[in-house]
């Protein structure tokens, strides 16, 4: 007997909302359909009335823990528009947030995972140390989340002396706590025993259905846009790019456990090799009309930026492909045949980014499995009616004081 | 196989089935097609040249035309293979197919462009509310937003 069962908007795992409907038999998933479009704001419509310089500031509200990715992705394709060279100094402080943003976001993934899989302490440790990072990106950019350090040439705030050693001395902390996490994360048998063959996807099926980033790479993929595609300064940095063979949610926590250690490399040569010099030139407010296809390896994945311009100071199109989008079909196949309790853990494991609700799922019957899906508009007539009956009417009684 | 040479492979290949092949960037390669040749074009690209990466399905509204650009990424390049389909027929064949990873970016393309994507496994709307109106595709270029007066319950 097979049951369908629907579980979200208010996922268990996340603090966003997407809505996850699946068939069961007993406890096992045969099968699970995803429902999107929760918190759609129609962005790229609004890019389009925007000019490029305000498009900086609205590509970054669209994700709160991977913010830069999104805006020096936007920024570094209005750059090839503009056919702008930003000087060395300004690329190597961009390549520095951004690897500082990807090490706050893993270590904000390690600690979902540690919680999910019902190893507090982890959580707590992790979290601990994501401070230290978001300590040093409030530092040298005064936010800490949307950090605003890219402009068209460059980037709009520098670095100093006293900045350089702070985040060194951090760094140090951070390999050694990170290593400690590395040899937990692959030799405690309890945790071990909860990740290891949790949401199996094959090499096969990862690459058929487009997965991106530590999702792909933990099936035996070396896919990295950083290697593959090089972007500012990528291309003279020494860095691996981590892959595991396990397929599994396992794989995915020691890809993002490698990934950590290096970045903290990259970051050590960056502030090492720091060249002198300006860190940004002036950029002209119109473009000319062209397109351009930028990629960003975010600490999710590869995210995509499509610009068209039309020779105006306002795009054509902004074209938005989030990590998250592209691992959703992989996520449904990681689904299939698991367990309704490895369910946080596999959706935790694609770190996904979504975001506020519209409306109701309602099974009438569970036995047959056939829903009912009220939309915001019917639940509003529904909620007036209903008010309408409730007689509000003068009350006899007054009231004693 | 660096840029150069995969435009050139495309070029001799498969001269017959695309219009235009070139390169516009370091590592960037656009390649037209007609609707009807899209599928054997992504399935010569995917097979023969190791393009197996779809990174998304990007549309656009070009006024009596629409373009729609798939993004296909190997280790050492991107192609951008566009097709145009125009507006009185906005029909355009499904690639999922070839690219089972392509479906979220198909029902995108219907939602938001009201395309019409033949033989797609799974047509429902995607990102837009289930009370949208039909027949209102936001990102076409003579759609826009109107914000409904704001009506307080019970009377001003």
């Amino acid at each position: 007997m097979e049951y369908k069962v629907a579980l979200g908007p208010q996922h268990p795992a996340l603090h966003e909302p997407i809505s996850l409907r699946m068939t069961l038999d007993g406890e096992v998933i045969r099968d699970a359909d995803l429902k999107l479009g929760y918190n759609h704001r129609g962005i790229e419509k609004l890019a389009e009335s925007r000019t490029f310089i305000q498009n900086l500031y609205l590509t970054e509200r669209i994700c709160g823990i991977c913010s830069f990715s999104h805006q020096t992705c936007y920024t570094q394709g209005v750059e090839k528009l503009m056919e702008l060279v930003p000087p060395r100094r300004g690329l190597y402080i961009r390549v520095l947030v951004c690897e500082l943003e990807r090490v706050h976001s893993h270590l904000l993934w390690l600690g979902v995972a540690g919680q999910e899989a019902g190893f507090e302490s982890f959580f707590m440790y992790t979290w601990r140390d994501r401070e230290v990072v978001m300590d040093i990106l409030d530092w040298i950019s005064g936010n800490r989340v949307h950090y605003s350090m890219n402009t068209f040439g460059g980037v709009r705030r520098d670095i100093d002396e006293l900045q350089k050693k702070k985040i060194l001395d951090s760094l140090d902390l951070l390999r050694k706590r990170t290593e400690y996490y590395l040899n937990l994360a692959a030799t405690e048998p309890t945790f071990v025993g909860r990740l290891a063959g949790v949401g199996k996807l094959s090499k096969e099926k990862a690459l058929a259905l487009c997965a991106v980033g530590p999702t792909l790479r933990a099936s035996g993929v070396a896919m990295d846009v950083r290697k593959d595609d090089p972007y500012a300064i990528y291309d003279e940095v020494p860095f691996e790019v981590c892959t595991a063979d396990s397929c599994d949610v396992l794989g995915r926590a020691v890809v993002r456990v490698k990934e950590l250690i290096q970045s903290y490399n990259i970051i050590e040569f960056l502030l090492k090799n720091l060249p002198e010099g300006p860190v940004k030139v002036k950029a002209p407010r119109k473009v000319k009309e062209n397109e351009v296809y930028s990629r960003y390896e975010a600490p999710r994945g590869e995210n995509v930026h499509y610009i068209k311009s039309n020779g105006s100071d306002k795009p054509e199109r902004l074209k938005v492909r989030a990590p998250t989008l592209a691992n959703y079909p992989a996520t449904i196949e990681m689904l299939k045949s698991g367990f309704i309790a490895d369910i946080p853990l596999i959706f935790a494991a694609i770190d996904p980014c979504i975001c506020c609700a519209e409306r109701l799922v309602q099974l009438d019957n569970p036995r047959s499995g056939e829903s009912n899906i009220l939309t915001f508009s019917q639940l509003r007539t529904m909620a007036n009616e209903r008010a309408k009956k409730i007689n509000f009417k003068k009350k006899e009684i007054a009231w004693p004081f | 196989m660096n840029a150069e040479e995969i435009v050139a492979k495309i070029s001799s290949e498969i001269k017959d089935k695309i219009q235009e092949a070139a390169l516009s960037a370091p590592r960037r390669i656009q390649v037209k097609v007609a609707r009807e040749q899209l599928n054997a074009v992504l399935a010569y690209l995917k097979n023969q040249l190791g393009f197996t990466h779809l990174g998304t399905i990007s549309g656009a509204d070009l006024g009596d035309h629409f373009e729609v650009v798939y993004h296909m990424s190997n280790a050492s390049a991107t192609v951008n293979v566009r097709i145009l389909t125009p507006r009185s027929d906005p029909r355009i064949p499904s690639v999922c197919a070839v690219i089972p990873g392509a479906i979220l970016y198909e029902r995108e393309l219907q939602d938001m462009f009201g395309l019409v994507v033949e033989n797609i496994p799974d047509p429902r709307p995607l990102l837009l509310a289930d009370d949208w109106p039909a027949g209102q595709y936001p990102l076409r270029k003579d759609w826009h937003f109107e914000r409904p007066a704001e009506v307080i319950p019970g009377g001003a």
